[in-house]
């Protein structure tokens, strides 16, 4: 299933997702522009964009092993960690003018300890996430915020006003309406993108200056706007889960013939189908209680399974959803003990739901291939 | 109507032939490591066996298992849970969860009146609990797979074997023969584990009888009488070889489809 789509801006969004240095971030570079790494969807990359500098999120884009960052991780460590980190370790991050770590999850947080050790990045920080989701965790955000911010200023000698925050943030939230675009057109029976190429457009996301990004993205719904669809599916198919940065994974659901048109992941619609509050006064109370409340949470988050099975829901149902496939990468307790609560609460409303483990770096392709197969059969003959 | 339907597992490839609903050819092979060569050996042999003298005699052909991307003459390939659970459900229809247990995979599933696939849980990527596991084990116990399978070796005190990845297994079980444990008592105990696991399995979809295992370990008395004891059920005994179950769906599958054509 693919829909061959032309347009330049496409084929720029497949090669910035395909590696970790792209042409874009190495143009930047050239005009004197500074990149700061960061982990996890629940870091403010407005706070870069304010001060000029342009967010990358990490990945381990492109790695073939783990040989280098075994010594710092075990073998029962997530994989995402391990990659990124031996790609760091190869010198592919060798860029980077900053790097952000945060407390998403022990395995990435550990990163930061590995980091300081081994690399020379002129400037790293670590960030404290709350975890719970009220206000005073809101209070605790915005003060890490702000700790942040005062260290970008101090460290690349910039001064980030409120203006630049609110320019920041208005920049950030018109990137998420045209994601949000991008996936409205997912809704009709025969969208005119894949899941495997919305992937593609999402991952470019983090990974560009996003002023560019922005323009090409408007390219891009202009270039799909009339295209002709994906054809023929067996069914459509939600995926609910946490680190997806690999288009290759989704497509061997598509070459099963499940469609995937929509989903619950942090390189998908959690980054972008709430925007940040740009009336509020003060801009870092606004990021502060985006990415503590506002957004969708992921199972890292306390006391919110609740809101997050009824976004699935509501998700499933805008988009006419058949089944969703819960992703998950090997050794995640928290999306672990999340997909087994999520299939006991979707059984209830008769939404067939099937977990799929996998590694960072695709493998046991005959194995995900059977149960995604099976699956399908499943939901055929449920129709029938 | 003539059909046919290959299971081309990790571990043996199967064929099995039906002629208007009567199984009239069944084999089971050692899979090679070409499965075009394994469909090949194991439909020539079932072909021979119903009296047929080419594949281009049966009026449709579908494929399951690990193999199922490459056989050039199947009009179909489905996926192995789909077909033993039809498999199974037509040798025995009073059957609500078939517990499959074959070279690299174990499956629990549960199955509808009509044969279809309710719900399925797998084990996760690794193979412990499956075939391999179990030749790894009779490997480090010197005792072949029947040796690990006959109920006479299945021990009254079983040992604990709290590794579920083979390599950590074997060199546990390579602990305990050095510790001279009598041998019985590890294999029991290396049943016992593998069931332990498969009740994990099977409570994650939930145990409805009647319940039957398929695939090669199905073979296994000694893990069939563990799970049987941890599940506190009766594991019926099915009608014709356990093994042949995904290949059967196959060829049932594939007159399925002929009959809608029509």
């Amino acid at each position: 299933m693919e829909t061959s789509i032309k347009s330049d801006a496409f084929d720029k969004f497949v090669q910035a997702s395909s590696c970790i240095l792209n042409p874009e971030i190495e143009a930047w570079k050239e005009q004197g522009g500074k990149v700061a790494g960061f982990f996890c969807s629940t870091v403010p990359e407005e706070i870069f964009t304010a001060a000029g500098i342009m967010p990358f999120r990490m990945r381990g884009t492109g790695s073939t092993g783990t040989e280098l960052s075994d010594s710092c991780f075990s073998a029962i460590n997530c994989s995402f960690p391990r990659h990124t980190m031996n790609q760091a370790l190869k010198g592919e991050y060798d860029f980077l003018d900053g790097l952000i770590c945060i407390n998403s999850c022990d395995h990435v947080r550990r990163i930061y300890d590995n980091w300081i050790r081994h690399l020379k990045t002129p400037f790293v920080e670590v960030m404290s996430l709350p975890r719970k989701i009220e206000q005073p965790q809101i209070d605790w955000y915005r003060d890490e915020i702000n700790v942040l911010k005062g260290q970008i200023e101090e460290h690349f000698k910039v001064e980030i006003t409120d203006k630049n925050l609110r320019d920041a943030i208005k920049l950030h939230n018109e990137i998420r309406s045209l994601q949000k675009q991008l996936y409205e057109l997912r809704k009709v029976d025969n969208p005119p993108i894949t899941g495997t190429e919305t992937l593609a457009v999402m991952v470019a996301g983090t990974a560009m200056p996003r002023p560019q990004y922005k323009a090409l993205l408007e390219e891009l719904l202009e270039d799909l706007s009339g295209h002709e669809g994906t054809g023929k599916y067996r069914a459509r198919i939600m995926i609910v889960g946490g680190e997806l940065d690999d288009p290759e994974y989704i497509k061997i659901i598509e070459e099963q013939g499940g469609l995937v048109v929509t989903d619950s992941t942090c390189f998908g619609t959690r980054l972008m189908w709430r925007p940040v509050d740009e009336d509020n006064l003060d801009p870092v109370q606004a990021l502060a209680s985006y990415y503590i409340y506002d957004r969708p949470s992921c199972p890292r988050m306390y006391g919110d399974q609740e809101r997050r099975i009824d976004y699935t829901r509501e998700m499933a149902k805008e988009f006419n959803v058949d089944g969703i496939i819960g992703e998950r990468l090997l050794f995640c307790d928290q999306w672990l003990v999340e997909h087994y609560m999520t299939n006991l609460d979707l059984k209830d409303d008769g939404i067939p739901f099937m977990a799929l483990d996998r590694e960072y770096i695709l493998s046991g392709k005959g194995q995900l291939r059977t149960r995604v197969q099976a699956f399908l059969e499943k939901l055929e003959a449920a129709e029938n | 109507m003539i059909v046919g339907g290959i299971d081309i597992g990790s571990a043996t490839g199967k064929a099995v032939i039906l002629k208007d609903g009567d199984i009239v050819g069944q084999q089971v092979i050692k899979s090679t490591t070409n499965p075009v060569i394994t469909a090949d050996e194991a439909m020539g042999q079932a072909l021979e066996q119903a009296g047929l003298p080419s594949v281009d005699h049966l009026e449709n052909v579908v494929v399951t298992g690990y193999g199922r991307l490459q056989i050039p003459y199947a009009s179909e390939n489905m996926s192995e849970i789909t077909c033993h659970a039809k498999g199974a459900h037509w040798m025995t229809p009073s059957l609500r969860t078939v517990i499959d247990i074959g070279g690299q995979d174990c499956k629990v599933i549960s199955v509808s009146p009509k044969g279809a696939v309710l719900e399925f849980s797998m084990n996760d990527r690794c193979a412990a609990g499956t075939g391999r596991f179990f030749e790894a084990m009779a490997r480090a116990l010197d005792c072949g797979l029947e040796g690990i399978s006959a109920l006479e070796n299945q021990g009254d005190n079983p040992c604990t074997i709290s590794n579920q990845c083979s390599v950590f297994a074997e060199s546990e079980v390579v602990t305990l023969v050095n510790e001279g444990i009598d041998v019985k008592n590890i294999i029991a105990g290396i049943n016992n584990s593998v069931a332990s696991r498969l009740m994990s399995m099977s409570r994650r979809v939930g145990v409805i009888e009647d319940v039957a295992l398929t695939g090669g370990c199905s073979k296994n008395y000694g893990l069939a009488k563990a799970l049987a004891d941890k599940l506190d059920i009766t594991l019926q005994k099915l009608p014709e070889d356990p093994q042949i179950a995904g290949a059967l769906g196959a060829a049932l599958f594939a007159a399925e489809r002929l009959d809608k054509a029509d």
